[in-house]
């Protein structure tokens, strides 16, 4: 009784932080052109309570419940959302020492606060109650293949949201382009040029765009697209590694390592998307929007992953399954 | 070519000990060629890399005699004499032997190539995509009923694609192989004809001559008072390997991030190997034994190809000694336990072992898994006589899953509509007991030696006795493939290594720095102005280093 209402205590309380230091972001936006530093700092304190709040919800469930808090898809939600706090803090204690301000946290704020409040929301309130634990997951394996899976899809899922934020960015760019020059426009105006205006940047943004807010919005998706990269490489080494020790768990309990389930199938087309955004990586030719496109088709298929396979409930990944009729 | 194997002997840590070298080895070392080789593949980074620094080298060597003899034998890139050697051997040899030489490098050159290596990832992501939303291998009569002709689904899929692709079985069907082979194919295309010529020019390191070039470099400083001796100790801090010679430092910090991708290739291609052999030399079975039963491994056991060859191992006789589940005090089964018994042709006792679902048995290659069971008969007593042993028969009622049950008739059982006593049971634990009119009358646990009267007979349920379901295996495949995950998970870590370089150059008091990363692209600035910062300012009379070395 007493670990349910410390958990109750402890959900709350990370959740109304996440939301106050999601204020705290937009009223840096909207309202200070120089954000005031105390604000950006009382935001990242935020982030820091949440991380340890979520923390030690993890801890108590792990307590009461006498395995790792793994097993089902309130769980996996609860530590989704500790992965973007993890991501954020890690980026911010990176970050802290070269005193830099810590842009992820746009990205990493709200993903932790929408996971975790569709985890506690009405939809999955049969399963708050941590179950018992199906035969088949009781194995040392279980904490490394999950964890590092939910590791990876909350990594992934920020550099890919990172990327959606460049196309934004870029999108809304071409639109104003086309729209104010016209003779911009009849100089066949691809994605490919625009691509190429952004790598010969200072020469063409001098002749093109003569305003220095293009040369910050440059700046910008340059950054969005390198912490993207860097971020979603990340997300793959997890991602490689939960797909490979689930594969060797497999063997021990299913009788073979790969055996086409289809939420294995989807976690490797999963690792096949983003296998080819690191390789479009690779060529100048697709860096930037290309490279963006795929890490947002890379953002569906996570979801498609995460959810859909569980949603239809089939297959052997069956425990984390979940009805969303209310009966 | 001599130090490019052997790496030992280039580098000379922060020895700023001029070498001076003939002009004449350098020349001809440098074969007006390269270009030719190069433009004829996809190999952008490795071309411009190669150009800028033997353009460089070219322009230092007719003004200034300053670089190491070491230096210069490293500049002779072993696959430059090669393309040199076998363009020879082209020239020399008639025209059908060119066309047979060029054949496979044309091959090459188009499955190395990157947009093809794309499309293929995304035809087999596509696939398999396609292999979870239909049903896997099913009846023909399934796919004639789910996607008929008069309702196609969007406006062309019918049953007629599935069973002409082979889409019913979609992860072992050709195409869907053949995706697979051309991938491997490209995987290795790839490793051979870009990743490791771009790692002999990554090997090869420079020194920027010019402020120029430093400057163009993606990140670029000035520091106007400070020594390029002082930048070399910082940078050596921050885990650079550092060389100096005279006023020029080059560095570089995580070269393993370059090499990894090969190695997370092979590692590709051993999994696919190991993939293969599985998939052609296994044997898979899968059988329920009733407790106290006996079956021999070799029965059991089915080829999966034509590579699958039996072992000794296959005549072992298996024994169920018991099969039995622990249950949680909701009543809901927490794991199933059987215990084994193997013997050889002798009646000899080999091992035994209880096994569970995650703890599988291994013996001689096989490994048998816990998969399932089933409830094989309930021992009953009847009016004290018995026991009897009633078979238990799987229900489907309502999809469920695991529901018994069996039937004692009573009474007269002769008579065209025999009436009798029902037995339900979802798990060995509990037996739901109905009469003949069906209705309920209780509940029983095996072994709690509780009568029950039902219709004037007194049951006891004396066991209840449940088969194991095992899955047996052998795969030969286990260890290439397991071997591969290592190599994957370990190079795939190491990828996420950036491997940044850093040139500098000393001009009078001023250092120019400038440097480069192939991944860390947004870390690297704010790393290098950290790094810059702690270099100290030099308040005396500068060191001058030969000033006429800083040419072009």
């Amino acid at each position: 009784m007493i670990f349910s209402t410390l958990e109750h205590i402890l959900t709350h309380i990370s959740f109304s932080v996440v939301s106050i230091v999601i204020t705290i972001h937009f009223l840096n936006l909207f309202l200070l052109v120089d954000e005031v530093v105390g604000l950006y700092d009382s935001s990242e304190k935020g982030m820091i309570v949440t991380f340890f709040c979520i923390t030690g919800l993890l801890v108590t469930r792990w307590v009461y419940s006498g395995h790792f808090p793994l097993s089902d898809l309130y769980e996996s939600l609860i530590f989704l959302s500790w992965g973007f706090s993890l991501i954020h803090i890690i980026s911010y204690f990176k970050l802290k020492i070269k005193k830099r301000k810590n842009n992820l946290s746009a990205i990493t704020a709200p993903s932790a606060i929408f996971t975790q409040g569709f985890a506690t929301s009405g939809l999955l309130t049969k399963m708050h109650q941590s179950a018992i634990l199906a035969p088949a997951l009781q194995s040392q394996w279980l904490m490394m293949h999950v964890s590092m899976m939910v590791l990876g899809y909350a990594a992934l899922l920020c550099g890919s949201l990172l990327s959606v934020a460049l196309l934004v960015i870029t999108f809304r760019k071409a639109i104003k382009i086309i729209g104010k020059n016209n003779n911009l426009l009849n100089q066949s105006f691809s994605f490919g040029e625009i691509q190429y205006m952004n790598e010969r940047s200072n020469v063409l943004l001098n002749t093109y765009f003569l305003s220095s807010k293009n040369y910050y919005r440059y700046q910008l998706t340059q950054q969005l697209d390198r912490w993207s990269y860097r971020i979603i490489s990340l997300g793959f080494i997890f991602l490689t590694i939960g797909i490979l020790s689930g594969a060797v768990w497999a063997n021990e309990a299913w009788g073979s390592y790969w055996n086409w389930d289809p939420k294995e199938t989807w976690a490797f087309i999963t690792w096949t998307v983003f296998a080819i955004y690191l390789h479009t990586r690779t060529n100048k030719n697709f860096e930037g929007v290309n490279s963006a496109l795929v890490a947002f088709m890379g953002f569906l298929i996570i979801w498609i992953c995460y959810f859909g396979v569980n949603l239809l409930g089939i297959g052997l990944h069956s425990y984390g399954s979940f009805t969303l009729t209310s009966n | 070519m001599e130090t490019l194997l052997n790496p030992s002997k280039t580098p000379f840590l922060l020895v700023p000990k001029p070498h001076f070298f003939k002009p004449s080895l350098l020349h001809s070392s440098f074969n007006p060629r390269p270009h030719s080789p190069f433009t004829r593949r996809p190999l952008s980074v490795a071309i411009t890399c190669k150009l800028k620094t033997s353009q460089g080298r070219k322009n230092d060597g007719k003004k200034n005699n300053n670089i190491s003899k070491k230096i210069l034998l490293s500049d002779s890139a072993p696959e430059l004499s090669n393309e040199q050697g076998k363009a020879k051997a082209e020239e020399s040899g008639g025209g059908t032997w060119r066309v047979i030489r060029k054949l496979p490098r044309k091959v090459l050159s188009v499955l190395s190539n990157l947009p093809l290596a794309i499309g293929e990832m995304f035809t087999i992501a596509a696939l398999m995509a396609i292999g979870t939303a239909i049903d896997q291998g099913e009846a023909p009569e399934y796919y004639f009923q789910k996607y008929p002709e008069d309702n196609p689904i969007l406006g062309f899929f019918t049953w007629r694609w599935i069973l002409t692709l082979g889409f019913d079985h979609m992860f072992s069907s050709p195409i869907f192989l053949g995706t697979l082979i051309l991938l491997g194919t490209s995987l290795m295309a790839c490793t051979y004809t870009t990743q490791i010529p771009l790692v002999k020019v990554a090997r090869r390191w420079s020194f920027l001559q010019s402020a120029d070039s430093i400057r163009k470099q993606e990140f670029s400083d000035t520091l106007p008072l400070a020594s390029v001796k002082d930048l070399g100790v910082i940078l050596m801090g921050a885990g650079y390997e550092v060389f100096l010679k005279g006023p020029s430092l080059y560095a570089f910090k995580g070269l393993a991030g370059r090499f990894a991708p090969i190695g997370v290739h092979l590692a590709m291609l051993l999994i696919m190997g190991g993939a293969t052999l599985s998939a052609t030399g296994s044997f898979r079975g899968s059988v329920t034994v009733p407790q106290g039963l006996n079956f021999v491994m070799g029965d059991v056991l089915g080829p999966t190809g034509f590579l699958s060859t039996p072992t000794d191992a296959f005549n072992t006789e298996v024994h169920v000694n018991r099969f039995y589940m622990d249950y949680y005090d909701s009543g809901e089964v927490s794991q199933f336990h059987t215990d084994l018994s193997l013997f050889d042709m002798n009646g000899k006792e080999l091992m035994r072992k209880t096994l569970s679902v995650n703890d599988p048995l291994r013996y001689g290659g096989i490994t048998i898994y816990q998969t399932d069971w089933s409830f094989s008969a309930l021992q009953i007593l009847k009016d004290d006589e018995g026991p009897f042993n009633l078979a238990m028969a799987p229900l489907t009622v309502n999809g469920d899953k695991k529901l018994f049950g069996t039937f004692l008739p009573v009474a007269d059982t002769d008579s065209p509509d025999v009436k009798g006593i029902s037995m339900l049971a979802r798990d060995l634990q509990s037996i739901v007991l109905y009469d003949k009119q069906g209705k309920f009358v209780g509940v029983r646990r095996p072994n709690s030696k509780l009568p029950i009267e039902i219709d004037g007979t007194k049951i006891v349920i004396v066991d209840a006795i449940g088969s194991s379901g095992l899955d047996l295996k052998t795969d030969p495949g286990v260890p290439t493939v397991y071997a591969g995950f290592g190599a994957l998970m370990l190079t795939t870590c190491i990828s996420f290594l950036s491997h940044s370089q850093i040139w500098a150059l000393q001009d009078g008091t001023t250092v120019f720095v400038g440097g480069k990363t192939n991944r860390a692209k947004a870390e690297f600035p704010d790393e290098m102005n950290y790094l810059l910062d702690q270099v100290p300012e030099i308040v005396e009379s500068p060191i001058s280093k030969q000033p006429g070395s800083i040419g072009g």
